[in-house]
């Protein structure tokens, strides 16, 4: 589905971003994964993978959290001088388990700076790019707590929820290139993330779920692919949900 | 090839416009070609002829083909 497409996933070493990671490669996509720290073990595993696949996959690292390092994982990618076919926007935090008024403007800053702005500033130094070539999708990982205002805190809704803003203008803005930009909302998902959840808010909403259960990271990556390659060439400006039937 | 025919290129390509059509009077928005989306189109082939990669306050400022021209001077780019 993505053979020799390039596509550049944040947050690619756990998580949703693991499971699109993978399920990119298995595609025949050669992947950039940017991660905000080294580990040998990780990069063991996608060595691992880019051989069995027959993929290039380069572990690019940099912090969300700091334009700097952003700029230079960013000229880091394009040295490769190869078309970027796609880029997942996924790497992101929970921010600080408070009640909104009980949350200081510097954690709401800061969730916002590597949830949203971190992003936003990655996808403005490698859309030059894709305007080159004329082709590309954008994948922004959103939240069903985005659509719901639940289950999470004041600035995680508030910057998933600006990830959606960031799709509806840039499908708006670069369609004329060819470029494409959508958004998954999941629901809840096991991840790292989920687990930080309490333990009442965790079964409640899986109560509230129409499948009684927690989603699986692979089954947000195969929409994530599915939204990365040319079978969702008409598709521009959405928010695809995956929730398993949340109704909060 | 030297810089300036390369310059000319970029503005041939990006804008998809006749080569004629580019020089010292060329400006953002004085033909159809070179509207906002025209822009970023140039944009991404001047940066991919000279290899380098524009800041956003560039990329505002460059609003004409002479302007361009100082601007790429801040890259180590002489036209």
């Amino acid at each position: 589905m993505l053979k020799d497409k390039n596509i550049v996933i944040t947050g690619s070493n756990r998580g949703i971003g693991f499971a699109v990671l993978k399920a990119c490669i298995e595609n025949g996509a050669n992947v950039f994964a940017c991660m905000r720290s080294r580990s040998e073990e990780q990069e063991k595993e996608l060595q691992m993978l880019s051989e069995k696949y027959n993929v290039a996959v380069h572990p690019i690292y940099f912090d969300l959290g700091q334009e700097r390092t952003i700029k230079e994982g960013a000229s880091e990618i394009l040295k490769y001088k190869v078309p970027i076919s796609g880029i997942v926007n996924n790497a992101g935090v929970i921010g600080a388990k408070s009640l909104f008024l009980m949350t200081s403007m510097e954690d709401i800053r800061h969730t916002f700076d590597i949830n949203f702005f971190g992003h936003v500033f990655l996808t403005q130094r490698l859309l030059k790019n894709m305007i080159r070539n004329k082709s590309g999708s954008i994948v922004n990982i959103s939240s069903a707590a985005a659509l719901d205002g639940e289950p999470a805190q004041f600035e995680y809704v508030a910057s998933k929820a600006a990830m959606i803003g960031a799709v509806k203008k840039w499908a708006n803005e670069l369609g004329a290139y060819g470029i494409r930009a959508n958004a998954v909302a999941p629901g809840v998902i096991e991840t790292d993330m989920v687990s930080e959840m309490k333990t009442e808010l965790l079964s409640g909403t899986v109560g509230n779920t129409a499948l009684h259960r927690l989603g699986r990271p692979d089954e947000i990556a195969k929409a994530v692919v599915w939204l990365l390659s040319d079978d969702s060439g008409y598709m521009t400006g959405q928010v695809v949900r995956i929730d398993g039937g949340l109704h909060p | 090839m030297t810089n300036l025919e390369k310059y000319v290129a970029a503005f041939t390509e990006g804008l998809g416009v006749e080569e004629s059509v580019v020089n010292s009077s060329l400006e953002y928005q004085s033909i159809d070609e070179w509207d906002s989306v025209g822009h970023m189109g140039l944009i991404a082939e001047l940066e991919s002829v000279f290899d380098i990669e524009m800041d956003t306050d560039d990329i505002v400022d460059f609003n004409s083909f002479d302007m361009g021209k100082d601007i790429l001077k801040r890259y180590g780019i002489e036209i």
